[in-house]
C-alpha cells in the first residue's frame, strides 16, 4: 500500500543549446549532432577553452508577460521566463485566485549573481588597480543601480517567476552545482507530497558562458580544450574524454498531484516517482571511483519509487565527460543494477548540450518524461572507444533506441558531493498500480 | 513522529553560542556599530553588526581549509561543528564498529541555507581585470597565472554543506537552500522533513552569511532599506534594518535515534510553514498575507492553536514595511490574544541567509528559559503595530512553545513551532 501522494508531469518546457523549445531540443539530441562550437557571447581567444554550447537566438525569445520584469533579470533569468512559460502553456493549468496558495514553484539557480559587464564597470570605476576601494564605490554607477543589485539576488529567478504565474505556496531556489536542477524537482515533489501545496512549477536555469564562469572552470582544467573539434569535445564514456563541454539553459516541469491531474483530464508524460538524495562526503569535485555516493542517490531514488532495479529500462546519466565523473558513475550503475545492468539503456544528452551545470537535472527531468511518453530514447552522441571501465553499460549510441520505458533515473551529481537521483514511471504502469490500490 | 532537538550552536556579533547571544540581549546590548572591516568614514550609512574577533583558524580548527572556504563558509562550518558537538555527534559515531559508522553515516543528513554570492568573491578578478585593461585576450591568457586556481570551488555557495559533510561525515539526503533571508529556516523545515519521510535519522540544519561589505550596504541603502543610528523593530521612529553576519545550526533527531544513543533533547520541531506572496523582488502586501499564512501552515503542522504559543520570535527587521505588515499577520493569527512577541534583528543585526535559523536558536534558548527578551532599542511602540506585544523590557513566557517567523526578498516567508526542554 502506498500511503504518499502520487505527483504527476504534465508540462514541460526547455531552453537549451540543443533549441529553445522541446521538439527542437528532441530533433537535435535524436540527431546525435553536438551544439559545442566556438564562443560566441565573449572574445574567449586567450582562454584555455575557447568552445561552449550556447543558447542561439536569446534576444529573440519569444517573452510573454510584462517586459518589464527583464529589468530584474539577467540572461539565465530570461531563459527560465521562456521555458517556465512553455511549461505552464503545455499543462494547460494555472494559478487562479482561489488555489495560487497551493501552487509552490522551486528552482535550482546558478551562482553567477553578477553579470561581467556590471563587474567590469565597478572593477574600471572603484578598483582601476585591482584593489577595491570602498570611498570609490559610493560613486560607481552600477554600485549605485537598485536593478544591478535585484538582478544579483538568489531570489531573483524565482521572485520573477512566483509574479509571472501568480504563484503563493511554498518558493524556494537551491543551489548545489551541477545537482541543482535535480534537487529543485525533488524538493518540490516533497512538498506536494506532504501536502504543503498541490501542484509546483519546477525547475532550473543556469550561466556560465561568461568570462568569469569559464574561467572557474579553466581553472579547474575542468572543461575540455579540445578547441579544434569542438563537436566532439563532449563524449561521455569514451576512454579519450577529457572534461565537460560548458553549456546554459533552463529546465522546467510542472507538477501535479495525481488525483488532481487526472480529475481535470492532463496529459501527463510520466509520474515522478521518486527522488534519492545522497551527500559523498569525499572530495569537493569528484564521488569515489567505486561509486559510493551516486549508488546510495540511486538506490534511495528506487526505494523511494517503490521500484526495483530490474524495473529500469533507461538511465539519463549525469554522464559529464570528465574522466572522474563517468568512471565513478559507471561504477555506481554496476552496483546498483548489479546482474541487471546490461538491461539498462544508457544515454548522457551532455554529449549533445553540454553541462547546463544548475539547469543541467531539470532539462535531463525533461528529457526522461519525453523518452517515456514517445517510448524513444536519445543517444549518447562521439562515442567511438568505449572506456573499459564504462563498458558494462548498454549505452544508446549514434540513433535514438525504440523502446518502452517501465521506469527512468536521471542523475545529477554536483560538485560539492550533492548526489541527485530523480525516477521517473509510465503513466500507464502508474495508473494500473493506482487502480490496484497501490 | 517526533522530531527533536539535541544540539545547537550559533555565532554572530553578539556572541558565540545561543545562550551568549540570549544573554547579551537581556543585558541590552547591541553588536550594531560602526563597520570596521573597510572604511565606511564618509558613508551615508555606517552601521552593521560584525563578528570583530573574526579568528578564521580558530573557528574551524584547521588552517588547511581555510585555502578553500570563505568568511560566510567558517561561520557556516563553526555553528554546525557547536551544535554536533552538543549532541554528541562525533564522539557516538567514533564509537561505532565500521559497518555500523556507514549506517550511522548515511542515516545523517546536511540541510544549508547559504546566501549564495556575494560581490567580493568576483573581486578576486580585479587584478587581472586592471592588467587586461578590457582586453578580453589578455585577461584569458594571463588567467592562470593571476587568478587563484581553486577560485571557483571557493565560491561554492554549498561550501558549507560540502565541507561539514566531509568532516563529520554525513552522507544522508541534503541540501542547499539560497532563497535569500529565509534560507537557513527552510533548511531547518527541509531537515525536519527529511527525518519525517524517514530518509534520515538525524540531520544538521544550517544558515550562514557574510553580508557586510561595501556594494551589499551601498544597494540596501539605495533601495532605503538601512536605518540611520538604530535597528527599532515595532517602534514608531524605526527607519530601516542593519545587516549583521554569522551562522546558526541545530541538530534535529528522531525520537527514536536520540533514545538510541541516549542524546539529551534541548527541544522540540513541533512544525513549519512556508509561502510566498508572489508579487516580486522587493514587494511587499501591506497585510502581511504570506507571513499570516506561514504561521497558520506552521501550526497546522503542528498540530497546535494560536493560543498554545508562549513566545513569538518576530522577524522585526526595523524597515517601516517589514515590520507594519508582520504587525498586521501576528494581529490576523493572534487577535487579541497575542503572547509576547520579542526580536533579535536589534542585538544582532540582519545577517540574511542565516538571520531565520539563528532566531530559532535564539527562540529555543529564551523559551528554555520561559523568557522573551527585552528590545532595548524600542522607545515608543509603533501604532500601526498595535497589538503586537513588544516591550522593552525581559518578561516571563507562559509556555514552552516558541513561533520563529522569518521573511526575505520575493516575498518569501517561512515560520516554525518549537517546544523548549529543560
Amino acid at each position: 500500500m502506498n500511503d504518499k501522494r502520487r505527483v504527476a508531469i504534465t508540462g514541460v518546457g526547455v531552453v537549451t543549446p540543443a533549441g529553445n523549445d522541446v521538439e527542437s531540443m528532441w530533433a537535435r539530441l535524436n540527431s546525435a549532432r553536438s551544439c559545442g562550437a566556438p564562443i560566441t557571447t565573449f572574445d574567449a581567444s586567450g582562454f584555455s577553452t575557447r568552445i561552449a554550447a550556447e543558447v542561439r537566438g536569446a534576444d529573440a525569445l519569444p517573452l510573454t508577460g510584462d517586459r518589464k520584469l527583464l529589468k530584474f533579470g539577467n540572461r539565465s533569468h530570461r531563459f527560465a521566463l521562456v521555458a517556465a512559460e512553455q511549461a505552464m502553456a503545455d499543462a494547460g493549468v494555472a494559478p487562479t485566485a482561489r488555489d495560487r496558495h497551493r501552487w509552490g514553484c522551486v528552482v535550482g539557480t546558478g551562482m553567477m549573481t553578477v553579470s561581467f559587464d556590471e563587474l567590469a564597470s565597478v572593477q574600471a570605476n572603484a578598483a582601476p588597480e585591482g584593489e577595491l576601494d570602498a570611498a570609490k564605490v559610493l560613486d560607481e554607477a552600477t554600485s549605485n543601480d537598485p536593478m544591478a543589485f535585484c538582478r544579483s539576488q538568489s531570489t531573483a529567478g524565482v521572485s520573477l517567476l512566483t509574479k509571472r504565474f501568480g504563484i503563493a505556496g511554498y518558493a524556494s531556489s537551491v543551489h548545489t552545482a551541477c545537482a541543482s536542477g535535480g534537487q529543485a524537482i525533488g524538493t518540490a515533489l516533497r512538498a506536494i507530497r506532504r501536502g504543503a501545496v498541490d501542484r509546483a512549477l519546477a525547475g532550473g536555469f543556469d550561466s556560465m558562458v561568461s568570462p568569469v564562469g569559464l574561467a572557474g572552470f579553466c581553472l579547474l582544467s575542468a572543461v575540455s580544450a579540445d578547441n579544434d573539434a569542438p563537436e566532439r569535445a563532449s563524449r561521455p564514456f569514451d576512454a579519450t574524454r577529457n572534461g565537460f563541454l560548458l553549456g546554459e539553459g533552463a529546465g522546467f516541469v510542472v507538477l501535479e498531484e495525481w488525483g488532481a491531474a487526472v480529475a481535470r483530464g492532463a496529459r501527463i508524460y510520466a509520474e515522478l516517482a521518486g527522488d534519492g538524495n545522497s551527500l559523498s562526503s569525499y572530495r569537493i569535485t569528484d564521488s569515489h571511483p567505486s561509486g559510493d555516493g551516486p549508488i546510495q542517490a540511486m538506490q534511495r531514488a528506487l526505494r523511494d519509487a517503490g521500484a526495483a532495479p530490474s524495473d529500469v529500462d533507461y538511465l539519463n546519466a549525469h554522464g559529464t565527460s570528465t574522466p572522474m565523473n563517468d568512471r565513478s558513475e559507471a561504477a555506481a550503475a554496476a552496483v546498483v543494477f548489479g546482474a541487471d545492468v546490461g538491461n539498462v539503456a544508457v544515454s548522457s544528452t551532455k554529449s549533445v548540450m553540454g553541462h547546463l551545470i544548475a539547469a543541467a537535472g531539470a532539462v535531463e527531468a525533461v528529457v526522461c518524461a519525453l523518452a517515456i511518453q514517445r517510448s524513444s530514447l536519445p543517444p549518447n552522441a562521439n562515442l567511438r572507444d568505449v572506456d573499459p571501465d564504462c563498458a558494462h553499460l548498454d549505452i544508446v549510441r549514434d540513433a535514438p533506441r525504440e523502446r518502452r520505458v517501465r521506469v527512468a533515473l536521471s542523475n545529477s551529481l554536483g560538485f560539492g558531493g550533492s548526489n541527485s537521483c530523480l525516477a521517473f514511471r509510465h503513466p500507464d504502469d502508474t495508473r494500473a498500480l493506482v487502480e490496484a490500490g497501490r | 513522529m517526533r522530531v527533536l532537538v539535541t544540539g545547537s550552536g550559533a555565532i554572530c556579533g553578539a556572541g558565540a553560542s545561543p545562550a551568549a547571544i540570549v544573554d547579551a540581549a537581556i543585558a541590552g546590548r547591541s553588536a550594531i556599530a560602526e563597520v570596521a572591516s573597510f572604511d565606511a568614514s564618509g558613508w551615508p550609512r555606517r552601521l552593521a553588526a560584525e563578528v570583530t574577533d573574526y579568528n578564521a583558524a580558530k573557528l574551524v580548527g584547521d588552517r588547511k581549509l581555510l585555502k578553500l572556504i570563505r568568511r560566510s563558509d567558517v561561520f557556516g562550518i563553526y555553528a554546525c561543528g557547536e551544535a554536533l558537538a552538543q549532541a554528541g555527534y562525533d564522539a557516538h559515531r567514533q564509537s561505532l564498529d565500521e559497518a555500523a559508522q556507514a549506517d550511522f553515516a548515511e542515516q545523517t543528513g546536511c540541510y544549508v541555507g547559504s546566501g549564495g554570492g556575494a560581490f567580493n568573491v568576483n573581486y578576486d578578478y580585479f587584478p587581472l581585470m586592471a592588467e587586461a585593461r578590457g582586453d578580453m585576450g589578455a585577461f584569458g591568457r594571463e588567467l592562470a597565472s593571476t587568478v587563484n586556481p581553486m577560485w571557483l570551488l571557493r565560491t561554492l555557495p554549498n561550501n558549507v554543506l560540502c565541507h561539514v559533510g566531509i568532516r563529520h561525515g554525513l552522507k544522508g539526503p541534503n541540501g542547499c537552500i539560497t532563497n535569500h533571508t529565509t534560507s537557513g529556516m527552510l533548511a531547518a523545515i527541509e531537515g525536519a522533513e527529511a527525518i519525517r519521510d524517514g530518509e534520515a535519522d538525524r540531520v544538521v540544519s544550517a544558515g550562514h552569511d557574510a553580508p557586510i561589505e561595501p556594494q551589499t550596504m551601498l544597494y540596501y541603502h539605495r533601495c532605503g532599506l538601512l536605518a540611520a543610528s538604530a535597528l527599532r523593530p515595532f517602534d514608531a521612529r524605526r527607519d530601516g534594518s542593519l545587516l549583521g553576519e554569522g551562522a546558526a545550526a541545530l541538530v534535529l533527531e528522531s525520537e527514536a535515534s536520540a533514545a538510541a544513543r541516549g542524546a539529551q533533547p534541548v527541544g522540540e520541531y513541533l512544525g513549519g510553514g512556508v509561502a510566498c506572496e508572489g508579487e516580486g523582488l522587493l514587494n511587499l502586501r501591506e497585510d502581511g498575507d504570506g507571513a499570516a499564512r506561514a504561521i497558520e501552515a506552521a501550526l497546522a503542522d503542528a498540530g497546535l492553536r494560536a493560543g498554545d504559543v508562549g513566545l513569538i520570535v518576530a522577524h522585526g527587521n526595523g524597515t517601516p514595511l517589514s515590520d507594519r505588515s508582520e504587525g498586521a499577520a501576528l494581529r490576523r493569527v493572534f487577535g487579541a490574544s497575542m503572547p509576547p512577541v520579542t526580536a533579535f534583528k536589534w542585538a544582532t543585526g540582519h545577517p540574511l541567509a542565516a538571520s531565520g535559523i539563528l532566531d530559532v536558536t535564539l527562540g529555543l534558548e529564551a523559551a528554555r528559559r520561559r523568557l522573551a527578551p527585552g528590545i532595548a532599542t524600542l522607545e515608543s511602540p509603533d501604532p500601526a503595530c498595535a497589538g503586537v506585544s513588544v516591550a522593552r523590557e525581559t518578561r516571563a513566557v507562559a509556555s514552552d512553545v516558541v513561533l520563529v517567523v522569518c521573511r526575505g526578498f520575493g516575498g518569501t516567508n517561512a515560520a516554525v513551532l518549537l517546544r523548549a526542554l529543560a
